[in-house]
């Protein structure tokens, strides 16, 4: 009998911005997400309540992932902050927090909706076209002559996670590293249509930091080296066959139907002799390095090793894919076209800590290059291995546009005194609602350069380039220009003759300058210009969504 | 649906929880442990623990940090194997440094950048103070000897000849020549440059020596490894002194601990059964197969999918045929007669059948054979591994195999009654089996665990080339260099920050509570070494500290000093508990006896530092997969 279960009517949630409960959320989510920003930020361990692995982080792309809501409507920024996170791989928090806090400027401002986003989408457009534009006077002109801003670009993204637990020196020798296999995936001399080559990254747990490194070609772990013979490996150049298909032995998947076979049938035999064909062929050809990315016979194993072709099986696919772009030959098929085959330069056998590592090296160049990582354990292991990522992904966005924007902060507030000092008129709102909009979005910036400071410090601008300075919170007033040091970027330094104010408070409008090219300083913090770029487009068209969301239905069956 | 909890930050609930599980190891540092019992109460199982790392493996931690310091201590002692309990007890007493900062107001920025300098200052006293075990020439025993810098201020540093002074060893006895001299009587040994010469210069340093030194209270395990080694170098062409992938252990029950030994080649335990054909095979020259999986008809490879669906038909009934096992065996068997197998050493399973089989015609079968184990007699015999029995050929079968009937335990299990020695004649190919053994059944965990330790104690002084003063002495010397850091502090205020601000960063403002986050830094290492001084049963709580701090005020300012004669005060307490003083001691020749491996103590307090930053920066906890109408009582959850 069947039964009838009645459905529970949707709920429908008016305005959600005026709600309660998600403002609640929101300020709450706002709240975590600054906990995290910038390299004093506070970490968070993230498990289930079931006590699975525990991870300590601060890294907006795993913290996101991990933070859903039984509300849609944060579910919605959260996504659409998790969206830019994966194609660009940096600025997430800044991305989360400016739109946070844009959206609680809006309501505090009193604006009507529409306006805020009239004027949203206008300041977005002013300050797109300044960072893009040529006068822009909180952008760096990446020189690829000179691996400096690149390593000073590397080191901002990897010590602004304090997770990785790293000291100065480790952080920069990982810096460095990032920028190496950089330099390694980047193709030199191809003609036509040139290629990304990739970094594979190998993480071993329990070795020093410093022990890190970066090689061309690939490194492969080896557990069962028993049947590595040494003596084959080095010196000559190999001809190689890979395989991504199973050479296992066994039948192909077969579906759902049943097959009859006669009882003296031995299926196993059978597919193994033709195993065995296809490795006396491969032998005929003169292939050294026989690669399989599934399991090869044991059987097949043992003839090839005895016709001394070095064997290797269960690459993977990640591993495979990389190992024939580096040979430069991929194969599915049983049948071998006699053309088919690869090249590789040389084998030879690495350890790092317990583990056991061919490495295959390219005959040319092939952009293909491996990245070790070691660190102490395994929580801060992982973080470094995110961050790495990160990393590299932030250095090949600066091949599409080569600069970098000024970080710690005075990106923000340096836009923001831009802002203030641009007066525009637009259709459908007033100057007096202009103004207060404007207000708002200029503070949810300055707000984001804030968020870097967790010691309760003073966030100041100075009044010729606005960058953002911050104050110790134990510092008289008069001794401001002692303790100021630089700025966050490093590249102003304080000196009698300049002017101060505090963040959020009204100051004069000027127009920033930019900072004088003679400067004997070198900057410390460098964002990356794409992402930043696109984490401000994402940040104020999702603001702009979420203030122009009117009804939330949800199907609660 | 999600629930965080925001941590309170003059109270760190997790610096307080990793303080709180340091306090396990308390009673499991220096070389008088404690037994501790830790009794499950579900199931009424109970275990015997000794060591810091086996106490939280049996403990079920929940909480996050407890599962954050397991996996870092489980880490570091897969890797190193020793320190463990050192680690845990600093990152205890660091993470309680850590609360007293944050009492006093200091802000995390502050601790953390104060307390990586106060660590720097550490790992520097660390390479100051290692002595090198590099063999130079035949001296007599030095005993460890600093002079002293009496300008301490900010640079106070031991003097460098300190590291350049070789670790002597006692009179050389033998000098082994490398295998370049050997071959003496070859033209090419005129060629030999100079640079080759020194890649080769002779570095055998007098192991048992060392590992005295090393023993750390173990000197029962640590005369093990010493035979361990010595039979290795015996048979082994190389120059390696001691190749700890190469030592496997055996744990023996039943027999007394004096038993215990060391014998080349592997043991294995094996069935009365199999035993008889071990008889029978002994003192011969034996032929050997290895497989790399189960001996049995019906094993097949990893990574091999057996089909589904596959239905066997047949067009006409016949019973007389064999089934597809007998066939296969019938196969194997054949097989194996041909090639003259006498031992089949299996990774895997061997099936009944199988084993029976061999049984009859004399051969043995050998299951769960490690590994390592196979790949060193591959070595060593020639044989190579295969998968399939069927596989075999002449060339997979090695030679020179050796059978030897160690002991009979088969009285009380019949099951793996007889331990049998497995070798190779001639040369070896450096594996040693070390059988451990105890009447008290609950001991051998604790007894496999002191055994390699002692072996990675050896194995990485022996990679380091160097040793550090040891029982407290190197903490003693660091706790001095953060209290003259300190103290340089608070008498020069204004001026910006001792050693590391005159490397880098100008600029940076000082750190105003440098001072007191390395005071409470070094008396986190005070608290370390008392914790050891009571635990060796001479001391009193109080009278440790006493002593600890006397000492630290008599040689004020003279790090040397504080070094040597401190060793002299751990000294007599060293006496009086080591079972076997093995070294004539006498007043005038302060030498140290117990030494510590350098880069194990550096990293274990890099590791204690980096587990107390992690906790310390940690603000919330972020629990994913909380159900609200289950969890919703608890008031300090807050829903996203």
């Amino acid at each position: 009998m069947s039964r009838v279960v009645k459905k529970s009517p949707s709920v429908c949630t008016d305005l959600p911005l005026d709600n309660t409960d998600i403002c609640n959320k929101l300020s709450l989510l706002k709240q975590l997400l600054i906990s995290c920003f910038g390299p004093a930020g506070r970490l968070k361990q993230i498990h289930n309540n079931i006590g699975g692995r525990v991870i300590s982080t601060s890294t907006s792309s795993v913290l996101l992932s991990a933070l859903s809501s039984s509300q849609p409507f944060i579910n919605l920024i959260r996504t659409s902050v998790l969206n830019h996170v994966s194609r660009f791989n940096d600025c997430g928090l800044f991305t989360a927090i400016l739109c946070l806090t844009l959206l609680e400027q809006a309501k505090q401002s009193g604006l009507r909706r529409n306006v805020s986003i009239i004027v949203n989408k206008h300041l977005l457009g002013l300050c797109t076209s300044y960072l893009q534009g040529q006068n822009c006077g909180c952008k760096v002109k990446l020189d690829f002559c000179s691996s400096q801003y690149f390593i000073t670009l590397a080191f901002s993204v990897i010590s602004s996670k304090p997770a990785c637990v790293l000291t100065e020196p480790e952080a920069l020798h990982i810096s460095k590293l990032a920028v190496q296999a950089f330099l390694l995936t980047v193709p030199c001399n191809n003609t036509g249509v040139a290629r990304l080559g990739k970094t594979l990254t190998v993480c071993v747990e329990g070795h020093p930091v410093l022990d890190s490194a970066v090689f061309p070609g690939l490194l492969v772990d080896m557990p069962d080296i028993f049947f590595l013979n040494a003596e084959n490996l080095h010196g000559r150049s190999l001809c190689t066959v890979l395989f991504s298909a199973s050479l296992a032995g066994d039948l192909c998947e077969l579906g759902d139907g049943n097959i009859e076979l006669h009882g003296d049938a031995d299926t196993d035999s059978q597919i193994l002799d033709q195993l065995l064909e296809l490795g006396k062929q491969v032998v005929q050809d003169g292939v050294n390095l026989f690669v399989c990315q599934k399991v090869i016979h044991p059987v097949l194993q043992q003839y090839l090793r005895g016709q001394s072709v070095t064997v290797i099986e269960r690459l993977g696919i990640s591993l495979m894919e990389s190992l024939s772009q580096l040979a430069g030959r991929f194969l599915h098929l049983f049948l071998i076209p006699p053309k088919a085959y690869g090249k590789v330069k040389e084998l030879t056998i690495k350890q790092f800590g317990s583990k056991t590592m061919l490495h295959i090296h390219p005959s040319g160049e092939s952009a293909i290059c491996t990245m070790i990582l070691c660190h102490r354990n395994d929580t801060m292991l992982s973080e470094l291995k995110v961050v790495c990522q990160k990393t590299e992904h932030v250095l090949r966005l600066t091949l599409r546009e080569p600069c970098a924007l000024m970080g710690g902060g005075c990106t923000e507030t340096h836009l923001a005194a831009y802002i203030r000092n641009k007066s525009a008129s637009l259709l459908g709102c007033s100057q007096t609602e202009y103004l207060l909009g404007a207000e708002g979005f200029c503070r949810s910036l300055e707000s984001v350069a804030a968020a870097l400071d967790h010691k309760c410090g003073n966030s100041l601008t100075d009044l010729t380039h606005a960058h953002y300075w911050t104050l110790p919170a134990d510092v008289v007033e008069d001794h401001m220009e002692n303790s100021l040091g630089v700025c966050g970027c490093g590249l102003v330094e304080s000196c009698p003759s300049k002017k101060w104010t505090y963040l959020n408070t009204k100051y004069p409008e000027f127009s920033p300058a930019p900072v004088s090219k003679g400067t004997h300083l070198q900057v410390r913090v460098l964002d990356s210009f794409t992402s930043k770029l696109s984490g401000l487009q994402v940040a104020v068209e999702t603001a702009n969504l979420a203030l122009d969301v009117q009804y939330i239905i949800q199907d609660t069956n | 649906m999600l629930g965080s909890t925001i941590i309170n930050h003059r109270q760190h609930v997790g610096l307080q929880k990793l303080s709180a599980l340091a306090e396990i190891t308390r009673s499991s540092l220096g070389p008088n442990k404690n037994y501790k019992f830790i009794q499950d109460d579900t199931t009424g199982e109970s275990t015997l623990v000794c060591s810091c790392f086996r106490i939280l493996e049996s403990l079920e931690l929940t909480c996050s940090v407890g599962q954050v310091v397991y996996e870092t201590i489980e880490t570091h002692h897969r890797v190193y194997n020793t320190g463990s309990g050192c680690l845990l007890f600093l990152a205890g007493a660091w993470s309680h440094a850590a609360l007293e900062c944050l009492h006093r107001g200091i802000s995390v920025r502050h601790i953390i950048s104060a307390m990586s300098e106060g660590m720097e200052i550490c790992l520097n006293v660390c390479r100051q103070c290692s002595i090198s075990i590099k063999r130079r020439e035949v001296s007599e025993l030095c005993p460890f000897n600093v002079s002293t810098v009496k300008d301490s201020h900010a640079h106070q540093q031991l003097t460098p000849r300190a590291s350049e002074r070789p670790f002597n060893l006692g009179p050389q006895k033998k000098l082994k020549l490398s295998r370049h001299f050997r071959e003496s009587e070859s033209p090419s040994i005129s060629t030999i440059h100079a640079s080759q010469l020194c890649s080769y210069e002779p570095f055998f340093p007098d192991i048992a020596h060392i590992a005295e030194t090393l023993s750390h209270g173990c000197t029962d395990a640590m005369n093990l490894v010493v035979k361990a080694s010595q039979m290795q170098s015996e048979c082994n062409q190389q120059d390696i002194a001691f190749d700890v992938t190469k030592v496997v252990t055996c744990v023996l029950p039943g027999l007394v601990e004096e038993q215990a030994t060391v014998l080349p080649g592997c043991v294995v335990l094996v069935p009365a059964e199999q035993a008889s054909v071990a008889h029978h095979l002994k003192e011969q020259h034996l032929k050997v197969a290895l497989i790399h999986g189960d001996l049995a008809a019906t094993y097949r490879h990893l990574g091999y999918n057996r089909p589904k669906g596959i239905q066997s038909v047949s067009d006409r009934l016949d019973l007389s045929r064999l089934s597809k096992e007998d066939t296969w065996m019938e196969k194997v068997v054949t097989l194996l007669l041909n090639l003259e197998v006498n031992v089949i050493l299996v990774s895997g399973v061997a099936s009944e059948k199988v084993i029976e089989c061999c049984w009859r015609r004399n051969i043995l079968v050998v299951e769960k054979v490690k590994a390592s184990i196979l790949k060193a007699f591959a070595v060593s015999t020639g044989a190579i591994p295969v998968t399939y029995a069927t596989q075999l050929s002449k060339h997979c079968v090695g030679t020179g195999l050796k059978v030897s009937i160690w002991r009979d335990l088969s009285n009380n299990d019949r099951k793996r009654g007889t331990a049998v020695n497995i070798t190779t004649d001639g040369l070896n190919c450096g594996l040693v089996t070390v059988i451990l053994t105890s009447s008290v059944h609950a001991k051998l965990q604790t007894l496999e665990d002191q055994f390699w330790a002692c072996a990675y104690r050896l194995h990485w002084a022996l990679k380091d080339k160097a040793l550090l003063p040891g029982a407290g002495v190197t903490e003693m010397v660091c706790i001095q260099h953060l209290q003259n850091e300190a103290e340089h502090d608070i008498r020069n205020p204004t001026e910006s920050n001792g050693v590391s601000s005159q490397q880098n960063k100008p600029r940076t403002p000082a750190n105003p509570y440098r001072d007191v986050v390395l005071t409470l830094m070094a008396d986190g290492l005070k608290d370390y070494i008392c914790t050891v001084m009571v635990n060796t049963g001479v001391f009193s709580k109080v009278g440790a500290r006493a002593a600890v701090i006397q000492h630290l005020q008599d040689y004020h300012g003279t790090v040397g000093d504080v070094a040597a004669k401190f060793s002299q005060l751990f000294l007599h307490t060293d006496t009086c508990y080591n079972a076997t003083p093995t070294s004539v001691e006498s007043s005038e020749t302060p030498a140290i006896k117990t030494y510590d491996n350098l880069c194990v103590k550096q990293e274990v307090w890099r590791k204690a530092l980096d587990l107390v930053f992690l906790v310390l920066q940690t603000d919330a906890e972020v629990i994913t997969g909380v159900d609200r109408k289950t969890n919703g009582a608890q008031e300090d959850l807050m829903f996203l």
